[in-house]
């Protein structure tokens, strides 16, 4: 009786410890097979890459431009315009779009978007044995298959972040506009308060962003079980897991870099 | 030429079949026909309670946590960290917790719904339905409609909780620059009802949008367990882009000529 109900409590528990477990020592796996030669994973790599891409980069734009516009762009803008200063916020989108959102969207739409396309097509291998088979064939699925993807991922996340920047930016401009402002106070704004730290810390955010994505998906597909709803199911629990993750290193990494670098937070 | 149309005319034939299909559930649900399954209805709400409230609320949690801190710094570099209260609750409420609740909804409730029914349907469960004389649209998708309505409203207002309470964490107990009073006062001075009331409007038509093409995609599954894969995958995509797409909307029409503040005029 007690045995059963204390199960019943730490069974998902253990389970859910032991899947981290595993990712992280996917994620050792994957970087030390990434280093040690040889180098086998050129072409997938490639393929990778243009697959994130061609995949991404329609309904990121739709996404940034959405988001840019109505969350920092109309309800800040709101805010300021009470105030007669809604030249600031340009400067407020070094906060909002390049600390904050941008990298979020942009991990978010890779995750849906890229992450789950790579467990459908792993997790498809997986219930036909073409993983089992590529070991009896002597190709190490570690390095033929998940080290493509992670560096793909997480290269291609750190790029997409400049290129949400850039649209989400965009949003603000439109938003801007239709407050009937002229636009040179925004970007004057805008530079006077963008820094360095901010560019970079946006850029290692992302494509830290990446490698969770890319291992949790990786590892989601690879150990798909189940027959005909393993798959779906792998691709469900592999989304929610990437979202947990992005948000709780998002809130881990933006405390340490606003706690270590009091000069971005200065208004100029 | 015909390589460049395809794309599109397959867009515009999917977002019609995706209409029609809309339009077939909510009869199913608004016409009275899905309470006939009243109990399967109720078993479903179990479902989405137990399995998927938990990730909503600690979604909304940490990104609760993540604005309080960016107010908390940001109204210190204006120089008035009283204020954070105002970053907190325009942030939580008018966007960052519907954004939440939608991203966890597709990615849990989604590409469940998509999973589970498109393993139906490639294991010819449905058809199975369909020869037992019970109607599948009704039994499968109906109900699940039906759940979600009698469901989603209450867990986004949890959600919404969750968000408030982790911004005063991070905010009173974590950066400590405001004490509580004075945070809240602030906190409650900007927001009203009202704007809770525009909140779970926006959120919950980011709930039926996501519910609606999970149900789609997972009804017309195909191709064996691979295709019910590639149906997740591709709910997701979609799923995604209408989310910002509403919460677009939804600031624009809510907030937009209005800022509902208790300043300025």
């Amino acid at each position: 009786m007690v045995r059963a109900a204390a199960d019943r409590t730490f069974l998902p528990v253990k389970n859910f410890l032991e899947e981290v477990g595993d990712m992280m020592i996917l994620t050792g796996k994957t970087i030390s097979s990434a280093l040690r030669p040889p180098y086998p994973y050129g072409g997938e790599f490639v393929q990778q890459f243009l697959f994130t891409f061609r995949l991404c980069w329609f309904p990121l734009l739709i996404s940034t431009v959405a988001f840019g516009y109505a969350a920092p762009g109309l309800q800040a803008g709101n805010f300021l315009v009470l105030f007669g200063a809604l030249d600031r916020l340009g400067g407020f989108f070094v906060l909002a779009s390049i600390r904050e959102f941008s990298p979020f969207v942009c991990a978010i739409v890779l995750a849906g978007v890229a992450g789950t396309a790579i467990t459908a097509d792993l997790g498809a291998r997986k219930i036909r044995d073409e993983l089992d088979a590529l070991q009896v064939l002597g190709v190490d699925p570690v390095k033929n298959l998940v080290v493509p993807r992670f560096l793909a991922l997480m290269i291609a996340t750190g790029l997409f972040n400049i290129y949400a920047l850039l649209f989400g930016i965009f949003g603000g401009m439109v938003a801007s506009l239709t407050f009937n402002a002229p636009l040179g106070p925004f970007f004057a704004t805008l530079l006077n308060n963008a820094s360095i730290p901010d560019l970079w810390g946006s850029v290692i955010k992302t494509t830290l962003f990446g490698a969770i994505i890319a291992i949790v998906c990786c590892y989601k597909g690879m150990t798909a079980s189940g027959g005909a709803e393993g798959v779906g199911r792998a691709v469900n629990s592999a989304v929610v897991i990437a979202f947990l993750g992005i948000f709780a290193f998002n809130y881990a990494f933006t405390q340490v870099l606003l706690a270590t670098h009091p000069e971005i937070s200065i208004l100029k | 030429m015909s390589s460049i149309l395809d794309p599109i005319k397959n867009a515009i034939s999917v977002t019609g079949d995706i209409v029609k299909f809309c339009g077939t559930v909510l009869g199913q649900v608004f016409g009275g026909r899905v309470f006939q399954f009243f109990g399967e209805a109720l078993r479903q709400s179990g479902v989405l309670i137990l399995g998927s409230a938990l990730v909503i609320w600690s979604l909304a949690f940490i990104l609760g946590l993540t604005c309080g801190i960016e107010g908390a710094y940001f109204n210190r570099s204006t120089g008035a960290p009283a204020f954070s209260g105002v970053f907190a609750a325009w942030c939580d409420l008018r966007e960052i917790i519907p954004y939440s609740f939608g991203y966890m909804l597709s990615a849990k409730v989604g590409t469940g719904l998509v999973a589970e029914i498109g393993a139906m349907r490639i294991t010819d469960e449905v058809d199975a339905l369909e020869v037992m004389g019970i109607s599948s649209m009704t039994f499968l998708c109906g109900t699940r409609m039906l759940a979600a309505l009698l469901v989603f409203p209450f867990v986004y207002l949890g959600s919404i909780g969750a968000g408030y309470y982790a911004s005063y964490l991070a905010v009173v107990q974590q950066i400590g620059e405001v004490s509580s009073g004075g945070y809240f006062l602030i906190f409650w001075m900007f927001q009203n009802p009202t704007d809770l009331l525009f909140s779970v409007i926006k959120a919950l038509s980011m709930a039926f949008v996501i519910v609606l093409v999970g149900l789609y995609y997972g009804y017309t599954a195909g191709g064996g367990p691979v295709g019910v894969g590639t149906a997740t995958a591709k709910s997701m995509v979609l799923n995604l882009v209408l989310v910002h797409v509403i919460g677009m909307l939804g600031t624009q029409l809510f907030w937009g000529a209005n800022p509902r503040a208790p300043i300025g005029g």
